[in-house]
C-alpha cells in the first residue's frame, strides 16, 4: 500500500497579473521503503512541493493521500489534524539542520518523542538505540554549537526517525556538507529506507548524492518534466 | 521535557543578570510599601501614644501636627474649667536641628507639663522620666544619645535622663522630650545680643512717635517684649462618663477654640500631611510596577525572538501550540518569580539600613508577589504573540 500519493496537486500564489505557479498537476506515488529525489534548479517548485507534502502549505487544487486517507483534496483538508500527523508520521531532516540549540543531541532526539507522549526508561532507550546506530552515541551530551555539520546532521536524522515515521522529508540534507560527508547521509538514509521501512523524500540540487535511489523527479517551473526509476537509472 | 529550563540555562548569565536588575526595581516596590507603611506608622505614632480624650488647638486649625496652631500658655486654665473636664494641660510640638554629638541632627522637641500633665513618654525603656522642672530630657535612642549623656540645647545644657521608643515625629525623625518651659526656652529664647539689638530697635521706634516721651517709651519697652508662653494644643482628659462631643461643643462654643478626638486627629493626619506622600508612594510603585513587566516583556521577546526558527522546528515536527505557550510564559514566569524573590531576600536583610522606618507587612509582600506574578503573565504576551504567529515554513526557509 502506498503511504502517500499525489495527484495533479497545484499551488497558485497572488491572482491576477501577479499569478505565479509555483507547482502545477504534480502527480507522484510513494511506498513503503521507497527513495524519492526531487530535482531541480531554484525556483523550480522543489519546496513548495515539499511544503504542501509537509502538511503546512494549503495546495491551489488536486489531491494528497497519506497513509490511505485523502487529507487533501479541492474543498481543502479533511478535518486532520496536521500537527498530530506530522508528529506522529512524518520526520523531517533540513538543510541546516535545524537542532534546538538548546538542547543536547539527546534531548533533541528526545523532544519527538516527548511529544507524542513517551517518557522514561522507553524514551531514553529509544533515544540510545537511534544515537548508535547513526553512531553518535558518544556525542550525546553535547550541544549543537559543539557538533560538527556532519555530526548535526546524524542527530538530525535520529531525531525525524523517532517516532518510526512512515515517510521521511528531506529538505537539501547534503546541501550543508562537504561531498564525503553529503554521501555518508545519503548512505543513511537509504539505510533507513530499506531497514524501517519508511519512505524518503529528499529535495536535493546535486544528482551526485541521488544514486541508489528509486524514483527521481525532475522539476522544472512548477511541473515534473522527468521521472527515472531504479531500473532505468541503471 | 522542561524546554524553558533547558533554554534558561544555556542564556544563565543574561538570565541572572535580568533577575538581579528586575529583582532590584522589586526592592525598590517593595521598600516603598515597607516606606508607606512606616510613613503611616510613625506619622500616627506620636497621636496614638499620646491618645487624650481630645485635643484643642487654634480655631479652624487642624493642629498641632497637620497643622501650625498657636494658643497662648494660660487658656489651658479655661479649657480645665469646661464641665467634664478632668485635666487639661499645655502642650508644644517643633522641629529643630541641632548639632548632637558634634553632628547637626534633624528632630522634635515635645515640650509638656511633667508634673502630672498628659502628653510625656508613656514607656522608657532606659532611665527615667522627667522628674524636675529644667534641664532634664527623654530621647529616642534614634537621636544617637544615651542614658546620662549631656545635650546643650540653646542656652542650657539638658542631661539624657531616659530613653523612649514609642514616638517618632510624622517626619520619622527622633523625639526629644523636655519640660514644658524648657521646650519654650529652646524654641523661643535668643541670643543675648539679638535681644539687646531689638529692645535698641523698638525703643528707637517708640521714641520716635511724637506722642511719646522718650521716658514713657523706656516704660513700654518690656510690654512690648515677645510672649514666650505659647503652645500649640491644650490635651485634655474627661471625667469618666463624660460625653466628649459635647465637651467639644462646649470648648469650641464658648473659648474660640477647635477641639478633636484622638481619632479625628489620626483622620485629619492621614488626609492632610500623610495624603500626598501616600499619593506619591502609589504611584511610584505603580511606575516601577510597570517598568518592571515592560522589561520583562522585552526580555522575554528577545529570548523568544532568539529561538523563533527552533519554534518553527517545533511547530514542523508537530509540537502543539501549549508546548510553545508553555515555554515562552514559563520564562516569564520564572524570570518574574526569581526576580521577585531576589527583591524579597534583599529586602528583609536591608530594611533596617534604610533611615526612613520601614515596616515590611507580609500582606503587602503577598500582594505585590500577586501583581508581579500577573504581570509575567502580561509580559510573556509579546513572546507568545510572535510565538504563535511564527509558520513551521519557517524551518524550511520559507517565511
Amino acid at each position: 500500500m502506498g503511504i502517500l500519493r499525489i495527484e495533479g496537486l497545484t499551488k497558485i500564489f497572488g491572482s491576477g497579473h501577479l499569478e505565479v505557479r509555483a507547482i502545477e498537476d504534480i502527480n507522484l506515488s510513494v511506498s513503503e521503503g521507497d527513495l524519492v529525489a526531487l530535482l531541480g534548479p531554484s525556483g523550480s517548485g522543489k519546496t513548495t512541493l515539499l511544503l504542501c507534502i509537509s502538511l503546512i502549505l494549503d495546495p491551489t487544487g488536486g489531491k494528497i493521500v497519506f497513509d490511505g486517507q485523502t487529507i487533501f483534496q479541492k474543498n481543502g483538508w479533511a478535518g486532520v489534524d496536521m500537527r498530530r500527523l506530522r508528529r506522529e508520521k512524518i520526520g523531517f531532516i533540513f538543510q541546516s539542520h535545524n537542532l534546538i540549540p538548546f538542547l543536547t543531541a539527546r534531548q533533541n532526539v528526545l523532544l519527538p518523542l516527548s511529544l507524542v507522549g513517551l517518557k522514561g526508561e522507553k524514551a531514553e532507550s529509544r533515544v540510545r538505540e537511534l544515537l548508535e546506530y547513526m553512531e553518535i552515541a558518544d556525542r550525546a551530551d553535547y550541544l549543537p554549537a559543539l557538533l560538527s555539520g556532519g555530526e548535526q546532521q546524524r542527530v538530525a536524522i535520529a531525531r525525524a526517525l523517532a517516532n518510526n515515521a512512515k515517510l521521511i522529508l528531506a529538505d537539501e540534507p547534503t546541501a550543508s556538507l562537504d561531498t564525503a560527508r553529503g554521501v555518508k547521509v545519503m548512505g543513511l538514509l537509504k539505510k533507513i529506507a530499506k531497514e524501517n521501512q519508511s519512505a524518503v523524500i529528499a529535495v536535493s540540487h546535486d544528482e551526485r548524492m541521488i544514486e541508489g535511489f528509486d524514483y527521481v523527479y525532475r522539476l522544472k517551473d512548477g511541473r515534473i518534466v522527468g521521472e527515472k526509476t531504479n531500473s532505468t537509472l541503471n | 521535557m522542561d524546554l524553558a529550563v533547558y533554554d534558561l540555562k544555556l542564556h544563565r548569565g543574561r538570565f541572572i543578570a535580568t533577575v538581579i536588575g528586575v529583582g532590584l526595581l522589586f526592592t525598590i516596590v517593595l521598600a516603598m510599601n515597607g516606606l508607606y507603611r512606616g510613613n503611616i506608622q510613625e506619622g500616627l505614632a506620636l497621636i496614638k501614644a499620646t491618645n487624650p480624650d481630645l485635643w484643642v488647638v487654634e480655631r479652624y486649625r487642624g493642629g498641632p501636627f497637620n497643622e501650625q496652631s498657636t494658643l497662648p500658655e494660660f487658656y489651658h486654665y479655661s479649657v480645665k474649667a469646661i464641665p467634664g473636664v478632668e485635666k487639661a494641660s499645655p502642650f508644644i510640638y517643633y522641629a529643630v536641628e541641632r548639632p548632637i554629638s558634634g553632628k547637626s541632627r534633624h528632630f522634635s522637641i515635645i515640650g509638656y507639663d511633667v508634673f502630672g500633665g498628659l502628653g510625656g513618654p508613656q514607656k522608657i525603656y532606659a532611665g527615667r522620666n522627667i522628674e524636675q522642672a529644667h534641664y532634664e530630657m527623654v530621647a529616642h535612642p534614634k537621636l544617637g544619645v544615651r542614658v546620662g549623656d549631656r545635650v546643650p540645647l540653646g542656652l542650657h545644657t539638658y542631661m539624657v535622663v531616659g530613653l523612649t521608643r514609642e514616638a517618632v515625629s510624622s517626619d520619622g525623625e527622633p523625639m526629644v522630650y523636655l519640660s514644658l518651659s524648657d521646650a519654650q526656652e529652646v524654641l523661643y529664647q535668643r541670643d543675648n545680643e539679638e535681644v539687646r539689638s531689638q529692645r535698641e530697635r523698638l525703643y528707637r521706634t517708640l521714641s520716635g512717635q511724637s506722642y511719646l516721651l522718650p521716658v514713657q517709651a523706656e516704660k513700654l519697652l518690656p510690654k512690648l517684649q515677645p510672649d514666650t508662653h505659647i503652645i500649640n494644643a491644650i490635651l485634655v482628659r474627661l471625667k469618666p462618663g463624660i460625653n466628649r462631643a459635647e465637651v467639644a461643643r462646649g470648648i469650641e462654643k464658648w473659648l474660640y477654640l477647635s477641639a478633636f478626638s484622638t481619632e479625628e486627629e489620626l483622620q485629619l493626619m492621614l488626609k492632610g500631611r500623610l495624603a500626598s506622600m501616600t499619593k506619591q508612594l502609589l504611584l511610584f510603585r505603580t511606575l516601577l510596577l510597570i517598568i518592571s513587566v515592560i522589561i520583562v516583556s522585552l526580555v522575554i521577546y528577545t529570548f523568544t525572538m532568539e529561538k523563533i526558527r527552533s519554534i518553527a522546528v517545533m511547530k514542523l515536527i508537530g509540537a502543539p501550540n501549549w508546548v510553545i505557550i508553555r515555554m515562552v510564559m514559563e520564562q516569564s514566569l520564572l524570570l518574574t518569580i526569581g526576580a521577585f524573590l531576589f527583591g524579597l531576600a534583599l529586602i528583609h536583610n536591608t530594611y533596617q539600613l534604610f533611615p526612613r522606618t520601614l515596616l515590611i507587612a507580609p500582606g503587602d509582600d503577598l500582594v505585590t508577589f500577586i501583581v508581579a506574578f500577573a504581570g509575567g503573565i502580561l509580559a510573556s504576551i509579546l513572546g507568545l504573540w510572535q510565538a504563535l504567529k511564527t509558520q513551521p515554513a519557517m524551518a524550511l526557509g520559507a517565511q
